[in-house]
């Protein structure tokens, strides 16, 4: 609702309503106020609604693809606050996000003033939020959607206090377990946990004491965020926005020339970078540049990023200016300290260099041709990515399967409301609430690395794959097993068709043998010459397919041509021929 | 002192009479060897052939059009310039660059052992124009980190990009630049060499089999040297290009009688 409204698509004031396809007809999903004050109900099949009330309603399809979208984009403004941002899972009906302020609240003057803050700044963008802080994402949650206050922050160790008297639906249960409940009397929270555990345990099962312990930070809950935040970026900010490609380059190299200290102390380089360029208005501009091989050197980052400005050219949309630019390694790989001598074999990195270059400036990568194990010769090879340091011996391979990556933000430009800088919290419910998990909980934690449980289960995902640079190539499982190239083969054609061409009017002396004339491509080729077959059949755990005779033929004009007949010679069927490739 | 052979050398010349002055000023002007201004070629050790190529090679660095004659011996163009290739890159290290715009062939990679190239030494680039391959080759130039660059264009070499392609490789060590158009894609240009290629019968071993391939080859046009038409045989183990035996054309008619 909020979205469409933000986006003009439905006007700004009247009751509205959003409907989807629902048990028996469209029913309402969600309101606006001046519905809701009609007495109208999310669920209500909408044919019934308009048969009840005498108001015109305006109504209008739910699209969750976009109200997704939109969630997205207000988690990655969001990230200005604090850089964990979760958006809430189906679990929590998707209608909000997390924000982990651990550690970022004092920025923003303390929690409070830091929920005032985003309260203002929401309210200044035309989204209505409820806003809750404290020590858990169950309890912010809780407290965001059934606290019925705008913002709350809960102290330190007060969430059990101030959950006691919220209803049980806040534990984001299933509705069977909520309905149990209620059918035993027990509609508080506070009522829940003075029971024993064993008896609720059994009667309906563990997730409603994981959720309750959860809310109560008697059990860690990790949280899927967004974006890893980067070990390595640099950001800097302008008091007048930049806009011209030199200024940006120039930055560029400047948080590089910041970055590269970090990065040679623990004796990596970066893989992969991104490049945000917050625009005055709020959007940002997220530009990956993926590199063949660890690099850390500020004027190369400078030149990468330079070939990539001049290729967006005027589709990088400056408008006003960028008030801020900041640079994150996303991947990193090992690059150890080498010994550079003069006139040494440098032919490799001048490739990668190349191939960089080429990525950028045209969006382009290099390829290379690899051997495939199959008989069929049009599955024989393929292209695939140049990586730098295979095929010559060069010694980077080593590093490439140890390069780590940190889940790349999706580099979707955003439109935020505003630009904002740094806080945490949960806008809630299609535009109407919010709640917001703090982590004082990380701050108890021993190890003293905030969310660090969350960590392995990033781990586990494959990187998301990040548009424009960014390679997969950087986990192990992707790098394919490279087979040398046959030699022992028959003499194969310069070019092959990915599919055979059929010939037609084939002639041939023998019934079985090579044909004498044929027409292909409009035109008759008199065979001169002809050597085979050579049999070529798919593998057995393929599908059975048919046998192909390979015939080498010369014409008379001297074209070489490479020719198959499909299948084996059958008396009384005409036999099917095709022209497979041609020889130099 | 006496013992510094410059000053011996002043001494005589100082001595001499002004002719035998003036030709030893000559000769301690002239450089040492006399090759210094002469670029780098790639000699296609078929010497009735590098006879009419300035420098007895095709000169490295600008670009060399090579043409199919018809539009159906596209295919023994792309093998003459990636012969050519093998053979530079036989002697050299470093990888060779293939950039093709759409709808030209690419090579296949189990064939190309059949023109003596190794395909670990191959990289592809699938340019989405010919504006992007030039590009491409462009920066490829001053990269200098390949050895030799083969761009396939779909309308031909003009004569902006060809100029900045020649600028390109201005410099030391350059690499050998071959750019393959379609038959019908003639412009004017500033390619050093232009060459057409057509399919011939190839040469026969002595069982009679297709051994290897060959190719006639026309010097269309030749910057400081002299057109002419061969029938050329490309060795792809000895990595070398000769002109076909005397006695080659009996066996291949031989073979043909047999066939």
């Amino acid at each position: 609702m909020t979205r469409l409204r933000r986006a003009g698509l439905a006007p700004e004031r009247g009751p509205l309503a959003v409907a989807a396809e629902g048990p028996g007809g469209l029913r309402l999903v969600a309101l606006d106020p001046e519905a809701r004050a009609l007495g109208l109900q999310p669920g209500e099949p909408l044919g019934r609604v308009r048969a009840r009330i005498g108001v015109p309603l305006q109504v209008y399809p739910a699209d969750p693809t976009a109200d997704r979208d939109a969630l997205l984009r207000l988690c990655r403004w969001a990230g200005g606050y604090a850089p964990l941002v979760a958006p809430f899972g189906p679990a929590e009906a998707g209608d909000g996000l997390y924000i982990d302020v651990a550690g970022a609240s004092h920025l923003r003057g303390g929690e409070a003033s830091l929920v005032d803050d985003l309260a203002d700044r929401l309210a200044r963008g035309h989204i209505p939020a409820r806003i809750a802080l404290a020590d858990t994402p169950g309890a912010a949650f809780a407290l965001a959607s059934h606290g019925g206050v705008d913002r709350i922050v809960v102290p330190p160790g007060g969430a059990a206090e101030a959950l006691r008297g919220l209803p049980v639906e806040a534990l984001r249960l299933d509705p069977g377990t909520v309905s149990g409940l209620k059918r035993l009397g027990l509609r508080r929270m506070g009522e829940l946990d003075a029971l024993p555990r064993g008896p609720l345990a059994r009667r309906f099962g563990e997730a409603l004491l994981l959720r309750l312990d959860q809310a109560l930070a008697r059990r860690p809950e990790p949280l899927a965020p967004l974006s890893e935040a980067a070990e390595y970026a640099a950001a800097r900010g302008f008091l007048d926005p930049i806009g011209r490609q030199s200024d940006i380059v120039r930055t560029a190299r400047d948080l590089m020339a910041e970055i590269a200290p970090r990065l040679e102390r623990d004796g990596l380089g970066a893989c992969a970078l991104r490049l945000a360029l917050h625009r005055v208005d709020g959007v940002v501009r997220a530009l990956d540049l993926g590199l063949s091989r660890p690099e850390r050197h500020p004027e190369r980052v400078a030149a990468l990023v330079s070939l990539r400005l001049d290729r967006l050219g005027s589709a990088l949309e400056a408008g006003f200016g960028f008030e801020t630019v900041a640079l994150a390694v996303t991947v990193t790989g090992a690059m150890p300290a080498r010994q550079t001598d003069l006139g040494a074999d440098a032919s490799g990195d001048g490739v990668a260099v190349l191939a960089d270059a080429l990525a950028q400036r045209l969006g382009r990568g290099l390829l290379r041709l690899e051997p495939r194990a199959s008989h069929l010769p049009e599955r024989a090879d393929r292209s695939g990515p140049w990586v730098a340091g295979e095929g010559h011996g060069s010694s980077a391979d080593k590093d490439i399967g140890r390069t780590r990556a940190h889940r790349p933000l999706p580099s979707a430009e955003e439109d935020a409301p505003r630009r904002g800088t740094s806080r945490h919290e949960v806008p809630h419910g299609g535009g109407e609430g919010a709640g917001s998990g703090r982590g004082h909980h990380e701050a108890r934690d021993p190890s003293g690395s905030g969310f660090s449980f969350s960590r392995p289960l990033l781990k586990q995902e494959p990187t998301s794959p990040a548009e424009g640079g960014v390679r997969a190539r950087a986990f192990p499982i992707s790098v394919p097993c490279s087979i040398p190239w046959p030699d022992h083969l028959p003499p194969r054609p310069l070019v092959l068709f990915p599919r055979g061409e059929a010939a037609c009017d084939v002639l041939s002396a023998v019934p079985e043998g090579p044909p004498r004339r044929f027409r292909w491509r409009a035109q008759v080729h008199r065979v001169a010459h002809a050597e085979g077959p050579e049999r070529i059949s798919a593998e057995w755990w393929c599908a059975p397919g048919a046998e192909r005779d390979y015939y080498r033929i010369e014409c008379e004009a001297g074209h070489r041509l490479w020719l198959y007949r499909d299948g084996p010679h059958a008396p009384g069927q005409p036999a099917a021929w095709y022209v497979h490739g041609l020889f130099a | 002192m006496g013992l510094d052979p410059a000053d011996e050398t002043e001494g005589a010349i100082a001595r001499g009479d002004p002719r035998a002055r003036l030709a030893a000023l000559r000769m301690r002007l002239a450089p040492p060897a006399g090759e210094r201004d002469l670029p780098p070629v790639l000699p296609l050790g078929v010497p009735e052939l590098d006879g009419h190529l300035p420098g007895g090679g095709l000169v490295l660095g600008p670009p060399h059009e090579i043409a199919p004659a018809e539009p159906v011996d596209g295919v023994a163009a792309l093998g003459f310039a990636l012969a050519l290739c093998a053979r530079h890159l036989a002697g050299r290290p470093g990888p060779a660059l293939i950039a093709a715009a759409p709808g030209q062939p690419l090579p296949y990679g189990h064939g190309l052992a059949g023109l003596g190239l190794d395909p670990a030494r191959l990289l592809l680039l699938e340019a989405g124009s010919d504006a992007e391959v030039f590009r491409a080759l462009e920066a490829a130039l001053h990269a200098r980190a390949l050895t030799a660059l083969v761009g396939l264009v779909r309308d031909g070499l003009p004569l902006k990009p060809g100029r900045r392609l020649q600028l390109a490789a201005e410099g030391s060590a350059p690499p050998l630049l071959l750019i393959l158009r379609p038959a019908p894609a003639g412009l004017p240009n500033g390619a050093a060499t232009r060459w057409r290629i057509a399919a011939a019968p190839a040469a026969r071993d002595r069982f009679g089999t297709l051994d290897r391939p060959r190719w006639r080859a026309r010097l269309e046009r030749c910057r400081n040297g002299r057109g002419g038409d061969w029938l050329l045989e490309w060795d792809h183990a000895a990595h070398r290009l000769h002109l076909p035996e005397p006695l080659a054309g009996d066996a291949a008619a031989a073979g043909r009688s047999r066939a």
